[in-house]
This record gives structure tokens, sequence and C-alpha cells, in this order.
């Protein structure tokens, strides 16, 4: 027990400084908030025009006021996630990955726990900044108090996987020189795959059915959908997802970070 | 005049081969850009499949208007890409103490001395997305890549002016990447989308009406009094942007460091 409230502090006390120095340099959050308005300016007024030509008030199950929130949730998680694969890619290429592993904490515990600090607070001013144009074209979000508990837990899960990936694709530094085309990939399936730029149940039948197959709904899809319309049995569904490619991803991430750390020690010396 | 083209000249061959000189990196972020893009024209086939036609823009629309923003982007940046946030970091940081000492036009020689690598994607973008609109009728080519010229010189212009707003406010770096980024985002949706004031403000401060929306107008509708009205606007834009910059430069402070560019 003691050991592992060792473990809370130490890591806490990761979060709480890269929340700190996050918060030092809040102005450059607040440009990234400028961003978020724009981006949602635009989408607020396409799907209001796409809601007015169809002559509808619910498509797919989303009415235009959930869509403006769904789209609020997806972008928030999408710019405000933390991004150490570059981070771990750079540590891996100039060799300086030698030095932090031997410091006495988990190599990727630390990037998680200190990417959270930063997440918390880009995503909360993202959240904040972009709530004043849903609010305004679509009036408050539709979601229950009571909901919320379960859609934070999705989003800590969604934030786990998107860690996952991001670590696999930063650690390929081992075998490649350049790992921000694997990113770019990763990026641009979410754009579509994970419902970002087009919520998934506006997908063709048969790219919905690929689209929720895959992992890229359980980061970006999950927690919006249930923000906005949430309902026991697609939470269930969904965690399930979720889980499953969690333990999959971390899974593989846990062979490769071994894998890593032993050709380092054969490269190294 | 012509001794300045060719000093342009060869400063874009200079550029080019020296982006080519990693030719892994050049390939790659050329194939980036390209992706990049392609998502969003996966994602504009998938809306327009499901929704039909938006506030008068249809698919066909959609090709013309990312064909002629993404040509007209990177050429922009292909040859000019020391504007924008690039030329508010040489503002703030004394570093046009280096370009001022040589014997060539000062604004043109800042610009063109950069090149973006990852534009030749855009370029081979645009030239394919407007393959998609089945236009090949010499007039509609014509108009097509001399629209996407225009839109580019207006990106270039606006560029100049919002990086040259270092000399004013100090770091403008950010400043100026966000009106970069606005003026993209907003050129690459339907134009007819934004109405009121908002449509006041994309013609005027965030000038996006003269890069994605008259351009398709001009091609679709083969107007050539538009076509003039839009040639006008980038006289208009590049003569602001000249004279904000040469403004600015009276009140610019050398940096007094000690610079290598190679």
């Amino acid at each position: 027990m003691s050991k592992l409230h060792t473990l809370a502090l130490k890591y806490g006390a990761i979060t709480a400084i890269n929340l700190q120095n996050q918060l030092a340099y809040i102005w450059d959050a607040f440009h990234r908030a400028f961003f978020i308005v724009v981006v949602m300016f635009i989408f607020t007024q396409l799907w209001t025009a796409v809601f007015q030509a169809q002559g509808v008030a619910v498509i797919n199950g989303l009415t235009l006021a959930n869509t403006i929130w769904y789209f609020l949730v997806a972008e928030m998680i999408e710019m405000g996630k933390f991004r150490h694969d570059l981070t771990i890619s750079e540590e891996v290429k100039d060799g300086s990955i030698a030095y932090t592993l031997v410091r006495p904490y988990n190599y990727l515990a630390y990037h998680f726990f200190n990417g959270l600090g930063e997440t918390v607070v880009k995503m909360g001013i993202l959240f904040v900044a972009g709530s004043l144009v849903c609010y305004y074209y679509a009036g408050p979000p539709t979601a229950q108090l009571s909901h919320l508990p379960a859609v934070f837990f999705s989003l800590i899960l969604a934030i786990l996987l998107d860690f996952c990936f991001l670590s696999m694709i930063g650690l390929l530094a081992f075998v490649t020189e350049d790992t921000g085309s694997f990113r770019l990939i990763y990026q641009k399936l979410i754009f579509i795959l994970g419902g970002l730029l087009i919520p998934i149940d506006f997908l063709p039948d048969w790219l919905q059915t690929i689209a929720r197959a895959l992992p890229f709904a359980a980061i970006t899809y999950a927690p919006a959908k249930l923000f906005v319309a949430f309902s026991w049995a697609e939470f269930g569904q969904l965690l399930t997802g979720q889980l499953v490619w969690l333990v999959l991803a971390g899974g593989l991430l846990y062979a490769q970070y071994r894998w890593a750390a032993r050709r380092l020690l054969v490269n190294g010396g | 005049m012509k001794n300045e083209l060719l000093f342009l000249r060869e400063l874009i061959k200079l550029n080019l081969a020296s982006a080519m000189e990693y030719r892994v990196s050049f390939i790659s972020q050329i194939v980036g850009m390209f992706i990049n893009n392609g998502i969003y024209f996966v994602f504009w086939l998938i809306f327009f499949d499901k929704f039909g036609a938006v506030r008068g823009y249809e698919i066909g629309d959609i090709y013309l208007l990312f064909g002629i923003v993404a040509l007209g982007y990177g050429l922009a940046y292909m040859f000019a890409a020391n504007t924008g946030p690039n030329l508010a970091y040489l503002i703030a940081q004394g570093r046009l103490d280096y370009y001022l000492v040589l014997p060539r036009r000062l604004l043109p020689h800042v610009i063109f001395s950069r090149m973006s690598v990852s534009t030749i994607g855009d370029v081979t973008f645009g030239l394919m997305a407007y393959l998609f609109t089945g236009r090949f009728h010499p007039i509609d080519i014509m108009l097509f890549l001399i629209t996407a010229v225009l839109a580019g010189l207006v990106l270039v212009g606006f560029s100049i002016i919002n990086g040259s707003l270092a000399f004013f406010l100090g770091n403008a770096q950010q400043l100026s990447q966000q009106a970069n980024g606005a003026i993209v985002t907003f050129a690459l949706y339907p134009h007819t989308l934004f109405t009121g004031w908002t449509r006041l403000f994309l013609f005027t401060v965030i000038p996006a009406g003269f890069v994605g929306g008259v351009p398709v107008e001009v091609v679709t509708g083969r107007n050539p009094l538009l076509l003039l009205g839009l040639v006008l606007v980038v006289i208009a834009i590049w003569s602001l942007a000249t004279a904000v910059f040469y403004f600015g430069l009276r009140r610019y402070e050398s940096g007094s460091a000690i610079n290598v560019n190679v």
C-alpha cells in the first residue's frame, strides 16, 4: 500500500509540475483557443446549412445542437492531447533516452503523467473557448450531470489509448529516422475513421462498420458521442471497444518498449 | 527589372537545390502534404454523397475549390515562404540585417529567400483535384491557372502584411501563424456558408473570399469582370503589403547579431 502511495506521489508530482509549466505559459494555450473558435464557427455554419437543407431536426440520431457539441468535444480531444511521440523520437535519435531510462521512474509512465498535466490545461481552455461558440449557436449541451463521470471515464481511456499509439510511433525511431509520416497517417485516420471531421453515425453503412471496429473511434468518437447522446447501452458498447483496444495496444507497446530497451543496450555501452 | 527577375530565378534555383539535398525528407514532406490534403478530399466526398448540395455548392465545386486553393497555396509558399510567421521571426530577431546590406530590392529578396518543400505536394494535389472537375475546355483550364496564381498572390500579400506586424508589435509570430491558418481554413469551405458580418470579415480583414470563393465563381461563370475585380484586389493587397512593410521598416531595430546565412 505504501509503495502504491509513493508511486502516486511521484507521478502526481510529475503531473503537477507540468501543470504549473502550462499555467506559466497560459497565453500560448489561449492562442490555441483562437483556432478552436475559428474551427467551431465554421463547423457551426456548415452543419446548420446541412440541417436546413435536409429539412429535418434529427440526422441519424443527432440533432443540430448534438452535432455542434459533438464536434467541440472531438476537436478538444484532438487539439488538446499531448504529442510526446516527438519527444520520444528525439530522445531516441540523439541518444538522450539512455540517460532518461536510468532515472528512478518508468520511462513511459513519466511521459504519460507529464503529458497529463499539459493536456488538462489545454483541454480545459479549448473546451471553455469553444463552448462560447457552441452555446451561442446551439444553446447549452444536453448532457446530464449524472452521466458526466461515465463520459469522463471514457475520455481518460481515450487519452490512454492515444498515448499507447503515439508512444509506439515515437519508439519507431529505433528503426526509422523519420517517424513524422507515421504520425501524420495516424492523425489523418482519426480525422475520418475517428469521427473528427464527420460523426461516424453520418458515414455510409459499410464505412461505419469498419470505423466502429477500429481503434480510432475509441479515441475521438466515443467520448464525444457519449457527451451529446448518452445511453447506457452505447456506453457499454463503446467502453468495451476502448478496453479491448487498450489491452491490445498496451500489450503491443509493452512488447515494443522491451524490445527497444534491449536494442538500446546493444547499441549503447 | 530583368536583372531582378534573373536574380529571383537564381534564388529559387538555389532554394530548390538546397531542399533536394535531403532526398528522403524532401519526398516524405511532399507525400505527407498530399495525404493531408487528400483526407479532406475524402471528407467532402463522403459529405456530398450523404447530404447532396449545400448552399449551392456541389462536389464539382469542391474539387475546383480545392484545386484553386491548393495550387495557389502551393505556388505561393513554394516560392515565397519567408512571409507570415517566418517574416515576423526575421523582424523580431533583427535578422533583416543580412538582407539590408545587400544591393537588392529588400522585400522580394527577403520573401523569396526561403522555399517550403511540402508545398510541392500542394501543387501536385491542386492539379490533380482539378482533373476531377471534368472542366477541360481551354478557357476553363486557363481561368483555373490564372485564378490559382491570383489566389496565391493574395495569400503572399496577406502573409507579408501579417508578418510585418512584427515591426509594430514585436513578437507577432503566433498572430501571423493564426492569421495564415484562418485564411486557408476559411478559404477551403464554401463561401456561401458565411453571411452578414462574417462575410464582410472574409472579404476584408481575413480575405479568404478572394482565395477560394471568388476564384471558383470566375471559373464556373467564366466571368471576365469578376476576374478583373480579382486582379484589382491583388494589386490593392500587394500595394498595402508593400506600404506596411516599408513603413514598418522605419521602426526596425538591428539585432546586432552575427548571422551566417547559407
